[in-house]
């Protein structure tokens, strides 16, 4: 079991070298523009030129393949069959089946979504895949984030992993005593309870000890801090920001003027 | 309002919300291990926002979403403003008196789920066209092929899933709160709005949870009439 819970892969990258921040943006404009640039072909364009190169750009090419195949892809295809055979737009009937029609709209209108989803999800996937947590939050604390956020999510993604492994344990613990979880709806209500009981009591009894150890190491000072790790920011990253900065208003400007 | 804000936020705040993120997420794991038909995702936030005020529970909600996205699954990532007014009503709820009892909990649950119905209608009208990937979508899915509007459609699948769902998490969230020795309350910002006169008595307990099953038999009445007609 990992002791952090995060996608992320340590490789030497062209998109790993990226400040944190300038991936955060580019993450944010490759959303934005799927959704927003009225032209069709939008979020397919950007799959083929700009997600899987990148992809390719930071050697993560096959876990991101890997985290597209195992979790985004199943997403997606549900979302597409489902819209295409619901959404009832359109009259050019592909085919009839029992009270649902395939329209050449509706097929249309689910690929189009089932791919800005694809795009919404694959483009943080690749994000998370080229960005270390940590670096995120230091680079984002630098910029003036309070630095009890970057706490919160640094500290989240450490405890996620122990609670469950609590939960594993509490689960098999209740189940030797002879615990049914697995009969009828009532039992397994029942065994609620029993479960969540244990779990929810036992991490909410740390919450005053830590407090008072993270208070003795100077949470709340009100002074800056120094780092130990410095994060580059390039003139590179800069400008790269800016260009996506306008990419994003250019898109949305247009989305607008033309409804 | 920078000081209404503030003060939900001290040292023990800070502490107890990754803790709660940890807790939606382990307990919406367990939940779905038992194949319970609710979520349950949101105990964690409902406690947050009864123990510390709405807006350490709205942020409890929203970044439980994001690190749910970031960590677990990205599919979550787009739901995060519906935990964000979750966590904020409850907590206003709690800080109007209805944290009190058992009946005033299930009230506070009702609101949520009707919070949570309402939020998350646009992102799922605007971002998916209606139908999301959940299970319930096969509701709206329906609905919207017999001829209803989209938006009423997801509204109506809303309606019927969430008021179950959140009315539980804010019985499990008030349970949790009762079970807690006193003395572990005293240290978050808004102790004194979950604190209780007097014991409070398992009748009225037990006429919330018949609440929650007559509410679970309407769902399932108006699924078949809706499925059925």
């Amino acid at each position: 079991m990992h002791e952090r819970l995060s996608f992320h892969i340590q490789r030497d990258s062209f998109l790993h070298r990226l400040n944190p921040l300038t991936k955060l943006v580019l993450t944010l404009a490759l959303v934005i523009i799927a959704f927003t640039f009225p032209w069709y072909w939008t979020p397919h364009l950007l799959v083929i030129a700009a997600i899987i190169p990148l992809s390719l750009l930071g050697k993560v090419f096959r876990e991101f393949s890997l985290t597209a195949l195992r979790l985004i892809l199943p997403a997606a295809t549900f979302l597409f069959l489902m819209q295409a055979f619901f959404q009832p737009i359109g009259t050019d009937i592909i085919f009839k089946f029992y009270f649902l029609d395939v329209t050449t709209e509706s097929m249309l209108f689910a690929f189009r979504n089932a791919m800005r989803i694809f795009v919404m999800v694959s483009s943080f996937t690749l994000f998370l895949l080229s960005t270390h947590p940590s670096e995120l939050m230091s680079d984002l604390t630098r910029r003036g984030l309070p630095g009890q956020f970057a706490y919160v999510i640094i500290s989240t993604l450490q405890i996620i992993p122990q609670m469950q492994a609590k939960a594993q344990t509490i689960i098999s613990a209740q189940r030797s005593r002879g615990l049914d979880t697995e009969s009828t709806f009532f039992k397994r209500a029942g065994s609620l309870v029993p479960l969540v009981g244990p779990l929810v009591f036992g991490s909410l009894v740390e919450v005053e000890e830590r407090a008072i150890a993270i208070e003795a190491r100077g949470f709340t000072s009100k002074h800056v801090k120094t780092s130990l790790h410095e994060i580059p920011d390039s003139t590179f990253d800069q400008s790269l920001r800016w260009v996506l900065f306008i990419l994003i208003i250019a898109s949305v400007g247009l989305n607008l003027w033309l409804s | 309002m920078l000081d209404r804000i503030k003060n939900n936020f001290n040292t023990q705040t800070w502490v107890l919300i990754p803790i709660a993120i940890a807790i939606n997420i382990a307990i919406g794991q367990v939940v779905v291990l038992l194949k319970l038909p609710v979520y349950l995702d949101s105990i964690g936030t409902v406690l947050v926002a009864a123990l510390c005020g709405p807006w350490a529970g709205a942020l409890t909600g929203a970044l439980s979403n994001i690190i749910w996205g970031i960590a677990v699954d990205p599919n979550a990532l787009p739901w995060w403003p519906v935990a964000f007014f979750i966590g904020y009503n409850a907590g206003r709820m709690a800080q109007w008196g209805f944290f009190k009892e058992w009946w005033k909990v299930v009230v506070t649950g009702f609101v949520v789920a009707i919070t949570a119905a309402i939020v998350s209608t646009p992102i799922a009208v605007y971002l998916y066209g209606g139908i999301t990937a959940s299970g319930s979508s096969f509701i709206t899915a329906y609905l919207m092929q017999t001829g209803t509007g989209m938006v009423q459609a997801v509204l109506s699948t809303g309606f019927l899933v969430e008021p179950v769902d959140k009315i539980t998490t804010a019985m499990l969230a008030f349970a949790i709160i009762q079970g807690l020795p006193k003395r572990m309350l005293g240290g978050y910002p808004k102790a004194s709005q979950v604190e209780v006169s007097g014991s409070q008595s398992t009748t009225q307990m037990y006429i919330a949870i018949s609440v929650v099953v007559v509410l679970v038999l309407f769902a399932a009445f108006m699924l078949r009439n809706i499925l059925g007609g």
